[in-house]
């Protein structure tokens, strides 16, 4: 299982009015686990109260920048990134696993290729650290981007880009397009919709020479470029995605707390809920794990190894108490938060309240 | 562009997931569990044919069941490491079922599972020498090649890269397979003997694509996690073996 190890921030560097780039040193002899791939990002745990919150950001430095830099926009109502954003100082020290994610394609420095990306908001942290990685290490590629933001004033990396353009000449294209703010060319302006993506391809960009699409942004804007890449020929090998973290709840929240009473019954009356219907049915506390109940019970609910080791059958018990027999998939602030191995489950509770879909 | 879209909308629109912190609750037990059919499968897939490779009549045809246990364990271990993003224990998982292990020969499972061995139906019955190994092999084979095409199109990305990738090599043991039927037919005792096994395993590999108008598949569908019903995926498999077992004389 992956371990957490401890980063020194180095460097804070307010990006704009809600993001910052912060730059991480890991400890000498962490330094090889720390040796990320382009296009990787950095999951990070921290206590707030009694709760661990676990986020996940993408690294925004090229491979041969030496450091390790994460770039993080403050969300509405995120605990974590307003954390970092208000209150993260120099020297402090965060915790993050190795880097992750497979957002990349294998660099051939003696190959020219043409690589195209697409950035909505924050979205172009992972997307920088290719663009620097692919143009140091492939000398011969170019890249074009096209990033899509509110106004100039939340424009993330606007100047590294500039920069980038100068220290790359004629390698790097940036296109910037404005939701709420006119630009000279029309096109420049909106969204970046399937309309606004056929019109770039029209006069803008060569989507014939194109060998990999990059995108990262929220669902809407990834959903409709997507789409416009292979109706103008790009096959799904050739689009690489990363969601960016749009759908990741701002705050876990707790788990309810315990039924009361005595609990001396031998059987246990269980509501469970998967796909949005709720079943309740009994069952023995002992012989016959919770999985097994539900399936003969008639509910499809999921697992494979029934051996504890897969995590295929997790769910979350929202009232009652259970107690799993082997746990080697879930860790310590999974089981802290309530889910379980249905198939290693047996309930201590006369009633127990469980769900699937949480 | 800060807008956002609930990611259910967004998945059944053709949305692609790229982390399992972006991959909501139900989501998760149905990817996983597809994962662990198939590396349950590859697993005990490869573990069955090992056996051949000392049936095998030849130095090339040795070489070719070799690679073939030799990659499809590969093959499940790429899998199992997209498994282990979301928690699975890897070296647990790899040893919790005895995968070499098989049901009598007569055994009638139909398309059910066993117990928490995902492996799919077909490989719990157990091979009988070297032409019944190419015969399944040619068999099952063309079936894995139409399923992985299917399963390339998941939308979880770090899955469906495994799949376009594992795809060629998967292609490449079908080919093996059918080369060494080619030779098994040569003479009459070898065709008559390939008769009897494709009789045997046509409708066991059948089987393994499961019920037309499955729940689970709308479920899968919805999710992105599936594309093809099951009935088109089987009706595909059946037209590209059929023509290569009449091209042998075979049925």
């Amino acid at each position: 299982m992956a371990r957490f190890h401890p980063l020194t921030v180095t460097d804070i560097r307010r990006e704009t009015r809600d993001a910052v780039v912060v730059t991480l040193r890991p400890s000498d002899e962490d330094r090889a686990v720390f040796d990320f791939t382009q296009g990787q990002y950095l999951t990070f745990r921290r206590r707030f109260e009694d709760e661990e919150l676990r986020r996940s950001y993408s690294i925004c430095a090229g491979k041969d920048e030496g450091v390790l830099k994460v770039g993080i926009k403050r969300v509405d109502g995120g605990c974590f990134s307003t954390w970092v954003n208000e209150n993260l100082k120099v020297g402090d020290t965060l915790e993050a696993m190795p880097p992750m994610g497979a957002f990349f394609t294998a660099l051939e420095p003696d190959v020219g290729k043409h690589y195209l990306g697409f950035a909505g908001g924050s979205g172009i942290t992972p997307v920088l650290s290719i663009v620097k990685t692919v143009l140091s290490r492939e000398p011969r590629s170019r890249f074009t981007l096209v990033y899509a933001n509110r106004q100039i004033s939340s424009i993330m990396f606007r100047e590294e880009l500039e920069d980038l353009k100068n220290l790359y000449l004629g390698r790097l294209s940036v296109l910037h397009v404005l939701e709420s703010e006119a630009q000279d060319i029309d096109l420049f302006t909106g969204r970046v919709d399937a309309e606004k993506c056929a019109a770039l391809f029209k006069g803008w960009i060569d989507i014939a020479s194109v060998a990999t699409a990059f995108i990262c942004g929220p669902e809407p804007m990834m959903l409709a470029i997507a789409a416009a890449l292979r109706e103008h020929g790009l096959r799904d090998e050739q689009i690489k995605f990363e969601l960016f973290a749009s759908s990741q709840p701002g705050r876990a929240r707790r788990k309810v707390e315990q039924a009361n009473g005595a609990d001396h019954g031998a059987a246990c009356e269980a509501t469970v809920t998967l796909d949005g219907a709720t079943r309740v049915f009994k069952f023995p506390k002992q012989g016959q794990s919770l999985l097994d109940a539900a399936l003969e019970n008639a509910m499809d609910a999921p697992y494979a190894c029934k051996a504890g080791v897969c995590s295929t059958c997790r769910a979350k018990v929202l009232e009652g108490e259970v107690e799993m027999e082997t746990n080697h998939a879930l860790e310590d602030y999974e089981v802290r938060q309530g889910y379980v191995l249905t198939c290693q489950c047996y309930p201590l509770t006369d009633r127990i309240v469980v769900s699937y879909d949480q | 562009m800060s807008d956002t879209m609930p990611i259910e909308d967004y998945l059944a629109r053709g949305g692609v997931l790229s982390s399992p912190a972006n991959v909501p609750p139900r989501y998760r037990g149905e990817l996983l569990r597809l994962m662990a059919s198939f590396v349950d499968s590859e697993l005990a897939g490869s573990a069955g044919f090992a056996d051949t490779i000392n049936d095998a009549p030849g130095i090339q045809e040795r070489i070719s069941a070799a690679r073939i246990v030799l990659e499809k364990a590969d093959h499940a271990g790429q899998v199992l490491s997209v498994m282990e993003t979301f928690g699975a224990d890897g070296g647990r998982y790899a040893v919790h079922h005895p995968w070499a292990e098989r049901l009598a020969r007569e055994a009638d499972i139909g398309a059910a599972r066993q117990g928490g061995d995902m492996r799919l139906s077909v490989f719990h019955y157990p091979l009988q020498g070297w032409v019944d190994a190419v015969v399944m092999n040619v068999l099952m084979g063309r079936a894995s090649v139409v399923q992985l095409k299917e399963l390339s199109r998941v939308s979880y990305q770090p899955l469906a890269e495994v799949f376009r990738a594992v795809l060629p090599r998967e292609t490449r043991h079908a080919e093996l397979g059918l080369a060494g039927l080619v030779r098994v037919v040569e003479d009459e005792d070898g065709r008559a003997n390939a008769r009897a096994s494709v009789a045997y395993w046509y409708p066991r590999v059948a089987a393994s694509f499961g019920h037309s108008g499955s729940a689970r598949f709308e479920t899968l569908s919805r999710f992105g996690l599936r594309h093809t019903p099951n009935e088109t995926l089987l009706a595909e498999w059946r037209a590209e073996v059929d023509a290569q077992l009449s091209a042998l004389g075979l049925n």
